[in-house]
């Protein structure tokens, strides 16, 4: 279990953009599975939307997204001198479900192909049993 | 016969993933002047034939696809290898 200090030594995203919490699972390259609590504190439940609070498909995508650099942390114990650049590059997702205040997103990627300075991530994010979204993530690393 | 279906399979494949008609992806067809194909959708389009094909192919033929002539010629020299 990676905790968010953990995830913010890999991840150059910070609050309040920082989309997963916990990191439940970690086989390097292989398969990450975060998980993010939805909650009513979230800053963009007030404008999406002010009587109907559903959160962002895009933002699920980031999830994924920020799910998917963990694949590349080899050593959790480590301290990496400085932050690689991610770039995506194309996302191919299928929203299936809504997320309200109240669910835990969990997410699981897995690699199709990844190579020295680029991936393309299989994801999907689950509420409970339920898939709430799943598709395709390609996105380039430079150093 | 069989050649022709490899042609027109792969074809296919590309031209879905850089979103272009398939007569479009001519066989000398340069990806990256004629056709604006860059280096993200020809990994994509590497993986999409790896797994159409149950193959691998290493990460040093990426730069080799260039056109569709020659991605055939790298897709078949894996598969004839058995994948």
């Amino acid at each position: 279990m990676l905790d968010i200090e953990t995830i913010q030594k890999f991840l150059p995203q910070r609050i309040p953009f920082l989309m997963i919490d916990r990191v439940i699972e970690l086989d390097p390259g292989k398969k990450v599975v975060a998980i993010k609590n939805v909650t009513i504190n979230e800053r963009f439940f007030a404008g999406h939307f002010p009587q109907h609070p559903v959160m962002p498909g895009v933002l699920i995508i980031e999830s994924m997204a920020q799910a998917s650099i963990m694949l590349f942390c080899d050593d959790p114990d480590k301290t990496p001198d400085k932050h690689a650049t991610y770039y995506l590059s194309s996302v191919k997702v299928r929203f299936l479900n809504p997320v309200f205040p109240g669910d835990q997103l969990k997410i699981t990627v897995e690699p199709v192909k990844v190579i020295s300075n680029a991936a393309i991530v299989n994801a999907v994010a689950q509420v409970g049993d339920k898939e709430v979204a799943k598709g395709e993530l390609s996105f380039s690393i430079k150093e | 016969m069989q050649e022709q279906q490899l042609e027109n399979e792969i074809r296919n494949i590309i031209a879905e993933i850089i979103e272009k008609k398939p007569e479009e992806v001519t066989p000398d067809a340069k990806f990256f002047e004629d056709l604006g194909v860059d280096s993200m959708m020809a990994l994509e389009i590497m993986a999409a034939i790896e797994k159409k094909y149950k193959i691998a192919i290493p990460e040093e033929k990426l730069s080799q696809l260039t056109t569709l002539g020659e991605t055939i010629r790298v897709a078949k020299e894996y598969l004839a290898s058995g994948g």
